[in-house]
């Protein structure tokens, strides 16, 4: 009789993913178990404190990496190194924000809380399992518990139609193109023998790949997969849709989590596993970074809706990312890293005060609800204002830095065409933002009807989270040095 | 030696006035005005303590600092204020208090005075920063206050203007951003130190080819701000539908920086792609002297007339830079300022014109002479130094501009010298049409300039005098620095055509002192 | 005699097509859900099949793992579903039109 031999399991390394995932389960037990509901107020307090947990794990993770150098654990499944602890910090970062943005909103729109934090450190967990993994099957895991939870997530509104229609065209198309990406995993294993990455990069560097054939169709698949996750033009179309029908803190969680999760997978696939094939998948990132840049910026200019709008921005905003991905040097995957990171804080915030302005059923986010926010309570209106002026990469907040970053890796990397339409892109980009910040300022017609949200501004945990990722925008906007330098270091232990 | 930190002061001031105006101006509108003055004010009196601080006749950069600011991205604050940049610093901080003080666009000022100050800092900024990407932050910078200026208080079709002006402006600086990190990483390569500082890159060895490039990546930016032909197109619609305040800043500011930037970066990072590209530019430049001269003469509104005006005064600017002699470069630095203050006093008056009669168009102004003495005899001063009449300050400018352009590219100083003919035609021929002939009942009641608006343009119509009379007080200043900036030129372009107008500078412009 | 690797790889490629194109054609929510099963599950019969040509057990482990995701994924589309369905009493993709896109 064989004994099962079974892997060695690094727990603190894994305890990130382990504080989410535990904590979320916990959270579901204790609520099933618990006679009356549990009030909102602890669950969030919970949520919060299980996000910090998975913080300081992270930085313990950060800064054991940086004194041993990488590795990888359970049978070389999980990537235990700087990229994988850095994305961990980022997610925790944005369960943090998430929960303290969503608390009242659930309240006012009547959800059952624990419900939606179970759901969101779950999915949360999903993103770091998809940034740690060594291998493309714990990937696709990563993958799945990232996105079901967020269809769930998507429907979570009940007094909205919209809602459970855009779960349902997320859930559809979440499910086509992890189908798609699952294929591909199967392809590339018929071509390589294996799904480990550090495997599949040996393979190919050995040249003893078999099949190019296979192996191209699964590295198309593969491709197709990611960017339809991360809201790639042309795989785009469901993007607007479910961000302008999911409850409102969910959208700004799905746009920070699934985006984060998914680039910092194709990050690691295409830069650690398979850089031998970068003629092949280089030209491709390229064009869809080309159409992902125009076609976000174009089309956020004549969004009427400000979710819709905002869908569009993530979308440019996916571009640039895909720049930094073309750019394929360590200053190409920590400008990434940075721009992951501070486009997390500001994309969530903006989201947050979307959520604020929401009315009764969280239906309508019409750019005519903006108008005039500023002259109503300037101290929201401001925050907004800095937060679109940031997505927008202007001077002196981290947008700027983030944009400014990716720009130099993809230039130092000789993409000089792809810098200029990039920053093309931002022109056509920061020139709706702008319109949408002179929105918040007009001075006309305000104060004569009521949008139903007056009472939501004072909402005290997100007008913190707000102020919070405010200060962090301005903070590292001004003085960089440090948040950068931690991204490149933790490029520098990126498990080869 | 520990100097006074002028420079640091002179950024600050406006940056942090404008937040607290903003902070302020949501409970008291009042208060916010008074404390965009008193920042101005300020800011004033620094720059003047700045200019009697500054050395005459030391061409290099004055009261330089340079701390380390995101080191992992090679980017440095670094200060400094040579001849070149201090009087349009000066010009700057002169125009702001004076657009406060002689603009308004209602209760609702506080965004106003906040913007202002805002561009006032950034445009600060960007003509003191020695490093390329601090040039550039602020450079963007002054883009987000100019268009809520434009989009918020200016005329009917504001929107399209501000569009117009943004989208292309910021895709100029799309070139701008592109072409600085491609210098840097050549300079990076050939080194290895990742620097945007001005000093360090212009040793950086460039192939001719390249250099051309990045020249072009850089013009175009400049010329868009500029603005040169052919890439003025937003600028009659955007000046025309500013608020007055908003085109004086534009015009009297926000277009020096595009001259300043060809001045300073393209000259000193790209001598040799400049003298390459020298025909083109001067041949575009010759053609927006004459196309803004031929454009306004057709004009029937006051604000676009002074629009193609300016794209003319550009066109001599960029002559006189592109010409490549000591007299050139003065001059073309004399004249950025002298047409900031002409350019601002124009579009002052125009406003105050438009107040009173509800209207920009010559055809409906008529024989204002009569009703409002003062105010066109103000309006004749400034048309006449705009025309370039010895004795005003227009004059020092575009002649020595002429002189240093003759001397080295005649065929392209004859051209424009067409232009001042044509120019001095239709400000006469516009003048003619609105302050003499017959009044009409409407403008018969209009009152002449109040105390507090002839104290505004005090200062502006005491400088046109000063300067016309005695230019050397700018001159002085300034002339080490072209020869500075020259010899940076020559050294890398040993061309013998400047050698020989390097030794033969002394003094042409005798007649104007 | 066995049956060569190929055949294995284009079933499952025309498995794979055929759910694809049911998911782009189809407007039926559930006809699209069960085309996204087919596709998922011709990916499965690939990896048995490589698992087998390349005489490896993990791509057998694999499919275990796809066979949980595709079980999850049909407890929450068909919850969705159903929530619709309440709604609305229909499940044709057309008629979902609340949106523009």
């Amino acid at each position: 009789m064989n004994h099962l031999a079974l892997p060695t399991v690094s727990y603190a390394a894994l305890a990130p993913i382990l504080f989410l995932l535990l904590g979320g389960v916990a959270l579901m037990v204790l609520s099933a178990l618990s006679r009356r509901p549990l009030a909102a107020g602890t669950v969030t307090g919970y949520s919060v404190l299980i996000g910090f947990g998975a913080l300081i794990s992270a930085l313990a993770e950060y800064g054991h990496v940086n004194g041993a150098g990488p590795s990888s654990t359970v049978a070389s499944a999980i990537a235990v190194d700087g990229f994988s602890a850095a994305i961990a910090v980022t997610v925790s970062v944005v369960v943090i924000l998430a929960s303290l943005l969503s608390h009242g909103y659930l309240r006012r729109m009547q959800i059952d809380a624990p419900a939606y934090h179970v759901l969101a450190l779950t999915s949360a967990s999903g993103a770091i399992i998809m940034a740690a993994a060594n291998d493309l099957v714990v990937l696709f895991l990563g993958l799945e518990i990232l996105s079901i939870a967020l269809y769930v997530l998507a429907a979570l509104n009940r007094r909205s139609a919209k809602s459970e229609e855009a779960a349902l065209k997320y859930f559809i198309l979440g499910g086509f193109s992890s189908a798609i990406f699952l294929f591909g995993i199967a392809f590339t294993y018929g071509a390589t023998g294996s799904t480990n990455l550090q495997v599949i990069t040996r393979t190919l560097g050995e040249g003893v790949a078999a099949k190019p054939g296979l192996l191209l169709a699964g590295l198309g698949l593969l491709l197709v997969g990611f960017f339809f996750k991360v809201a790639a033009v042309p795989f785009h179309l469901w993007t607007p849709d479910v961000y302008e029908g999911a409850p409102t803190p969910v959208t700004g969680f799905m746009a920070a989590a699934a985006k984060v999760g998914g680039f910092a997978a194709l990050l690691r696939v295409l830069l650690t596993a398979m850089p031998q094939l970068s003629t092949n998948w280089t030209p491709v990132v390229y064009s869809v970074a080309v159409a992902t840049l125009i076609g976000g910026a174009v089309l956020m200019v004549v969004q009427r809706d400000a979710k819709r709008m905002l869908a569009y921005s993530s979308i440019n905003h996916a571009g640039f990312l895909l720049v930094g991905i073309v750019a394929a040097t360590s200053a190409g995957i920590s400008a990434d890293l940075f721009y992951l990171f501070t486009y997390s804080v500001t994309a969530l915030a903006t989201f947050g005060i979307v959520t604020m302005l929401a009315g009764p059923r969280d239906d309508d986010a019409g750019i005519d609800r903006l108008s005039g926010l500023a002259r109503r309570h300037p101290a929201i209106g401001a925050a907004m204002a800095i937060l679109l002026l940031a997505q927008a990469g202007v001077p002196f907040t981290t947008g700027f830095i983030a944009k400014f970053s990716v720009i130099e890796a993809v230039v130092g990397h000789g993409s000089i065409p792809l810098a200029i339409i990039a920053m093309a892109s931002a022109a056509v980009a920061v020139f709706a933002y702008l319109r949408l910040v002179a929105t918040l300022y007009r001075t006309e017609d305000i104060a004569t009807v009521d949008l139903g949200y007056d009472d939501s501004l004072t909402d005290g945990p997100a007008a913190f989270a707000i102020g919070l990722s405010v200060v962090v925008t301005i903070f590292f906007g001004i003085f960089p040095a440090a948040l950068l330098d931690f991204g490149r270091t933790a490029v520098a232990h990126l498990l080869p | 030696m520990h100097t006074f930190p002028y420079l640091v002061v002179l950024l600050c001031i406006p940056l942090f006035g404008a937040g607290l105006v903003g902070l302020v101006g949501l409970r008291a509108p009042q208060a916010a005005r008074v404390l965009a003055l008193a920042a101005t004010a300020l800011e004033l009196v620094f720059a003047v303590a700045l200019l009697v601080a500054f050395k005459t006749h030391v061409g290099t950069f004055q009261f330089e600092s340079t701390h380390t600011w995101m080191a992992p991205l090679g980017i440095s604050f670094s200060l400094g204020v040579d001849g070149i940049s201090l009087f349009l610093v000066l010009l700057t901080a002169l125009i702001v208090p004076i657009v406060i003080l002689g603009t308004s666009v209602g209760e609702k000022a506080t965004g106003y005075l906040a913007w202002l100050l805002l561009l006032q800092g950034a445009s600060v900024a960007s003509f003191v920063s020695l490093d390329l990407m601090l040039f550039f932050f602020a450079f963007e910078l002054t883009l987000v206050p100019s268009y809520f200026l434009i989009v918020k208080y200016g005329h009917e079709r504001r929107a399209y203007a501000a569009t117009k002006f943004f989208v292309m402006t910021f895709l100029g600086s799309a070139f701008l951003l592109v072409g600085i990190l491609v210098l840097a990483f050549q300079h990076q390569n050939q080194t290895g130190v990742l620097t945007f500082s001005l000093a360090a890159l212009q040793h950086t060895t460039l192939s001719s080819g390249l250099a051309v490039w990045l020249s072009l990546a850089f013009l175009v930016a400049f010329g868009v701000k500029a603005p040169i032909f052919p890439l003025h197109t937003w600028s009659p619609t955007t000046y025309r539908e500013a608020p007055e305040g908003g085109s004086m800043v534009l015009s009297a500011i926000l277009a020096k920086l595009g001259t300043y930037g060809i001045l300073r970066f393209n000259l000193t990072l790209f001598p040799h792609a400049s003298k390459t590209l020298a025909p083109l530019v001067l041949t575009l430049a010759a053609i927006g002297v004459l196309y803004g001269a031929i454009t306004a003469s057709g004009q029937h509104d006051m604000k676009r007339l002074i629009a193609y005006s300016s794209l003319a005064q550009v066109g001599f600017i960029i002559l006189g830079t592109f010409s490549f002699s000591p007299q050139g470069l003065t001059g073309a630095v004399t004249m950025m300022v002298n047409h900031g203050i002409i350019t601002a006093a124009f579009f002052m008056l125009i406003g105050w014109i438009a107040q009173r009669r509800g209207s920009f168009d010559t055809a409906v102004l008529k024989g204002l002479q009569g009703p409002v003495p003062v105010l066109a005899g103000v309006f004749t001063v400034t048309m006449l130094a705009s025309i370039g009449l010895p004795g005003l300050n227009g004059f020092v400018g575009e002649f020595l501009v002429l002189i240093g352009t003759f001397t080295t590219h005649r065929w392209w100083a004859v051209v424009a010298t067409t232009g001042v003919v044509v120019a001095a035609m239709y400000l006469l021929w516009n003048y003619q049409q609105v302050f003499h002939g017959k009044a009409d009942a409407e403008t018969e009641t209009m009152h002449d300039l109040t105390t507090k608006e002839r104290l505004t343009i005090a200062p502006l119509l005491a400088l046109i005098v000063l300067l016309g009379v005695y230019p050397k007080f700018m001159l002085d200043r300034i002339e080490p620095s072209v020869h500075r900036e020259l010899a940076g030129i020559t050294a890398a372009a040993p061309a013998t055509a400047i050698q020989t107008h390097h030794v033969t500078f002394t003094s042409p412009v005798g007649g104007a002192r | 005699m066995s049956i060569p690797l190929s055949w294995f790889i284009i079933l499952a490629t025309l498995l794979f097509g055929i759910g694809a194109f049911g998911v782009l054609v189809r407007r039926n929510v559930l006809v699209m859900f069960m085309c996204v099963e087919l596709m998922l599950n011709a990916a499965n019969l690939a990896l048995v099949a490589f698992a087998r040509s390349l005489n490896d057990v993990g791509g057998e482990t694999t499919v275990f793992f796809v066979l949980v995701v595709a079980a999850a994924e049909v407890v929450v589309g068909l919850g969705i579903v159903v929530a619709i369905f309440r709604r609305r009493h229909s499940a044709v993709a057309d008629e979902l039109s609340e949106m523009g896109g």
